[in-house]
């Protein structure tokens, strides 16, 4: 479903000169599979999903979406997928049931299956009572329902979620997280990113953990278990990432950039 | 392009503004009260403005007094104002208060001179809002003067005269004046028509007739038309703008701010779909401001201003002409706020470049309302200008002159409005700026950047950084310079502008903010074909571009005063050794300005990814670094089949071949003479006879040489072209764009 080659992203910064943000990543994915990717904050994940997503461009290497390229064919690529993440909101001035409309219209569904669509859309996630609700006046559980529907009303092949629960309250969280697996139920190709251990060890069929841009370790959850003899997750996360880091700091003193690794080490 | 797409990203863009009330206010109710309000209490506060009467000083009148031989200057029995008679208008009468000097000047007790100064003194002060001075030998001179035409003896003019003293530092004190004038012309003219009583001739006699005036305005529709044509034209752009920039705003740093534009960035609607929707609303609330101004104002002034003397009520063609223009401004206006807008990283920063972006237009607005300003080539070419100057001419009837005009002016908004549309879409499409974090600014790091990251060739900031400073520079000094008075002084200034203004930061850059110089001034050689024919195509195009420029020249004559100047120069061209005129001409410019503007300017505009934007691009600044827009013209068409040149041999020299050989046969062609002609007969056949403008080759020429220029560049044009690495990217996407993904997994 999802090919990534060599998919690198660099930043200009003024301070450090070019800032890496994704490094030369590979990965691929499945349909009917969730792919988790499990990072600290800044490992590259939002970028990574942002670009599957076509909202930025690889500096390099490429990146397949159910056969079409993300830098070439974009918005056939966007037809393909359905994107959700913390930065995707819900308009202000719009009520849940004209966004939703309006979404399923831009992917250029017919009217007459698309209001059929959204009628077995809002019965599935109870959202009948805040149809006509502008979503200015709607709760954070509201909006991100509306969201939900806003990112399937076109029936993807593949759902991209990016920091979908950041934010939410746990029943929030949960009604999401049960969303995310009926889609994957259904045959879609999930991916999830997400900071939350225990997200990812609940749901992901695989699991990328990441790190300054890079792919650190991949596999099912079992496996990475057996491959680093760590029954839990979250032991193995920190261990991964402190000694990645510990790379990393002692790279920077070889080239001898103490400042930054100093700064690093911060 | 998706048209249904763009349609529902207008519907809902429009549902959305719609449902927000400062945009309602701000769009519709404002101005259906704004010009009432405003018209009423113009009403209320013109019955409290009087007209105040100025006061006036008067010296020397004590002189007049007991004269039965002078017409009264005062009213009989009332000193402080001036005699009825003396005014055309009676209402005008109250508006002059006189006051008397106190201390009569008289020839024995204050000397003349201190009376004078200490008059002045009291205008000056504001004490008084102006004086007459008569001195007090005036009237024995009048009585002598009549005497001697009495007596037909020959008279000689009189040693003193009445005078006006006022400031025009003060407001009030020009108004005494303009007051006092024509009262003291009167009083003037009174003695006048008694000393002719005096000498037997009819008082007619000076003024047989009276020279009458006719208004035609009044018999064609456009009556009152010269205030409706100043003014509509800018509440039409002034409400334009401000109709487009605060939904803009919204729209775009609003939906950054609140999260959602991410959203429509990744539903399938394209980049300029987007644009184009949102576009397309902003243009629908502009229009929609500017026109319920228009039409609220209208009916204010109809219903109020028409009861004025000299105002009539706005014609009605004049909203045929209003809605026609309303269009393209509202496109233009709305595409730069959009731009603007997608550059603002929330609605507070947004509104920040309201200030900048009125303080471009409204010099640009307001410059047509300046006395005597008039539709011409300039004017036309300037963007927001030459619409104003347009409509104008529209309004007071002059449609042929606007027909001449209307080309210009609408090539140039168009283009106007695709660049800024063109330039929202890239707002649109750089993530640079969708994304953009608040840094910082610290202008060390950034400098250290740029130095530290540098290219192999300029980026294409810089190379517009490159090109605004040679304009800019070029500018200040130009001002600063004396015109040359021989051709020694013009070789020396000519030549150090060159080397200064136009070479030398061209070099400072490239040495500094790349790593690669010979690579951006393309140092290359070419191959061995390419510089004769440069050579050639320079030779077969001279014919062509004199053409072109005899075109241009008929077009949008040059001012006199600046035909002046340019054939003294050219006059001084034919001075010096031809060898001199070359170096100074021909060498210095081609070397210079190809370093330049095809060396590091058009090195950095390749990045741009396309190669003719870059070469276009190029020779607009090279146009511009040509003094006059009539030369700026003829240099933008060089310049664009230099560029070609340059790009498509990746070297320099063919250019400068090129230039040189140009710029030579223009010193050379000057001086072909009839004598010359006369000679050699082979020049008369290439030039044909001798017009005004000096030799200009005859159209056979003109035609055969250009078809042979076509040819050449066909050549030229099938020459293998090294490509920037921006090019071949976009050449690998469209390919896979086309053809699919080319690695299979």
């Amino acid at each position: 479903m999802i090919h990534a080659r060599g998919l690198t992203k660099h930043y200009d910064d003024l301070r450090r000169g070019k800032f890496v943000a994704v490094d030369a990543i590979d990965f691929d994915t499945q349909p009917g599979q969730i792919y988790g990717l499990l990072g600290p904050n800044g490992a590259g994940k939002t970028t990574t999903l942002r670009i599957l997503s076509t909202v930025l461009r690889p500096t390099a290497g490429t990146a397949t979406v159910n056969g079409y390229d993300v830098v070439a064919q974009p918005s056939m690529v966007r037809r393909q997928i359905g994107f959700m993440s913390a930065n995707t909101a819900v308009y202000d001035r719009m009520t849940a049931w004209e966004m939703v409309e309006y979404f399923g219209r831009l992917h250029g569904i017919a009217s007459e299956e698309l209001t059929d669509r959204m009628e077995r859309l809002f019965d599935r996630l109870k959202m009948n009572d805040i149809r006509d609700l502008l979503g200015a006046k709607m709760s954070t559980g509201m909006k991100q329902k509306v969201s939900i529907a806003r990112a399937i009303v076109h029936d993807p092949p593949v759902m991209i979620f990016d920091e979908a629960t950041a934010g939410l309250d746990v029943l929030v969280a949960r009604a999401l997280l049960d969303a995310v697996a009926e889609l994957r139920d259904h045959g879609k190709c999930v991916v999830f990113s997400t900071h939350i251990m225990r997200e990812a060890e609940r749901l992901c069929d695989r699991i990328a953990i990441m790190h300054r841009g890079r792919i650190l370790a991949e596999g099912t959850l079992d496996q990475l278990r057996d491959w680093w003899k760590q029954d839990d997750l979250e032991e193995l996360f920190y261990q991964l990432i402190s000694r990645s880091e510990e790379e990393y700091l002692q790279r920077l003193r070889d080239s001898g950039n103490g400042g930054l690794a100093a700064e690093g080490a911060g | 392009m998706n048209w249904s797409n763009v349609k529902l990203i207008l519907t809902r863009e429009l549902r959305d503004q719609a449902r927000d009330r400062r945009t309602i206010f701000m769009i519709a109710v404002l101005p259906i009260l704004l010009y009432p309000l405003l018209g009423m209490s113009m009403f209320q506060v013109a019955q409290f403005m009087e007209e105040k009467a100025s006061r006036v000083l008067v010296v020397g009148v004590s002189g007049l007094l007991g004269r039965e031989d002078l017409p009264p200057l005062l009213e009989a029995g009332d000193s402080t104002r001036f005699d009825k008679d003396l005014f055309h208008d009676a209402a005008q009468h109250r508006l002059l208060e006189v006051t008397l000097y106190p201390e009569e000047p008289t020839r024995r007790a204050e000397p003349k001179e201190d009376v004078s100064k200490t008059v002045r003194a009291l205008v000056r002060d504001g004490k008084y809002d102006g004086a007459i001075v008569l001195p007090p030998e005036l009237p024995d001179q009048l009585a002598e003067f009549r005497r001697a035409i009495e007596q037909d003896e020959t008279t000689s003019t009189l040693q003193v005269q009445p005078e006006i003293v006022y400031s025009t530092a003060n407001e009030k004190s020009q108004i005494a004046f303009a007051r006092l004038y024509p009262v003291m012309k009167r009083w003037v003219e009174a003695i006048g028509e008694t000393n002719l009583k005096a000498a037997g001739i009819p008082p007619d006699a000076a003024r047989p007739v009276d020279v009458g005036s006719a208004d035609v305005a009044g018999e064609t529709k456009f009556k009152g038309a010269a205030i409706w044509s100043k003014v509509l034209p800018i509440v039409l752009l002034l409400w334009a703008m401000t109709g487009a920039f605060y939904p803009a705003i919204d729209l775009c740093a609003g939906e950054k701010e609140r999260g959602t534009l991410e959203t429509l960035l990744s539903s399938p609607a394209e980049r300029s779909e987007i644009v184009l929707g949102k576009l397309l609303t902003v243009m629908v609330f502009s229009m929609a401001t500017a026109a319920l101004n228009l039409v609220s104002m209208g009916l204010t002034g109809w219903l109020i201003l028409s009861r004025m003397p000299h105002l009539g009520s706005p014609p009605a063609e004049s909203m045929v002409w209003l809605t026609l223009a309303l269009v393209p401004v509202a496109a233009l206006y709305s595409a730069l706020c959009l731009a603007l807008a997608a550059f603002a990283k929330s609605t507070k920063e947004g509104q920040y470049y309201l200030m900048p972006l009125l303080l471009i237009t409204m010099p640009l607005v307001l410059a047509p309302m300046t006395p005597g300003a008039e539709l011409d080539l300039g004017n036309a070419l300037v963007p927001v200008t030459g619409i104003v100057l347009l409509l104008r001419n529209l309004l007071e009837g002059a449609y042929w002159e606007s027909l001449r005009y209307l080309p210009v002016v609408g090539l140039v908004t168009l283009a106007c409005c695709v660049a800024s549309i063109r330039w929202a879409i890239e707002q649109f499409n750089s993530e640079a700026v969708l994304f953009r974090e608040s840094e910082r600014l610290d202008l060390g790091l950034w400098l250290k950047h740029v130095f530290r990251d540098r290219q192999p060739t300029p980026t294409i900031s810089a190379a517009v950084v490159c090109g605004v400073s040679i304009l800019v520079v070029k500018f200040f000094i130009e001002m600063a310079a004396t015109a040359p008075g021989n051709f020694r002084a013009f070789a020396v200034q000519a030549v150090m502008l060159q080397v200064a203004v136009i070479l030398t930061p061209a070099l400072i850059l490239t040495f500094s903010l790349t790593t690669s110089p010979a690579q951006t001034l393309r140092l290359r050689l070419p191959r061995f074909a390419a510089v004769p024919a440069a050579i050639l195509l320079a030779l077969l195009l001279h014919p062509v571009i004199g053409a072109i420029r005899a075109i241009v020249m008929e077009l949008y004559p040059i001012r006199e005063d600046l035909l002046g100047q340019l054939e003294g120069l050219q006059a001084m061209f034919v001075e010096p050794p031809v060898w001199q005129a070359l170096l100074v001409i021909a060498l210095a410019p081609a070397v210079c300005e190809e370093l330049a503007f095809r060396g590091f300017v058009l090195s950095g505009f390749r990045h741009l990814g396309r190669k003719w934007r870059a070469i276009l691009l190029s020779a607009v600044f090279f146009g511009l670094a040509h003094g006059l827009l009539q030369q700026s013209l003829i240099a933008f068409l060089v310049g664009t089949v230099i560029g070609y040149i340059a790009v498509q041999t990746g070297s320099i020299w063919p250019g400068i071949a090129f230039h040189l050989v140009n710029n030579s046969i223009g010193v050379l062609v000057a001086r072909v003479t009839p004598e010359l002609q006369q000679e050699y007969p082979i020049l008369l056949t290439l030039f044909g006879a001798p017009g005004e403008n000096g030799a200009l080759y005859s159209w056979p020429v003109v035609l055969v040489s250009g078809l042979l220029a076509l040819g050449l560049l066909a050549w030229f044009s099938l020459l293998p072209v090294a490509k920037s690495e921006e090019e071949l990217q976009r050449e690998l996407i469209a390919r896979i764009r086309d053809t699919g993904p080319e690695v299979e997994f």
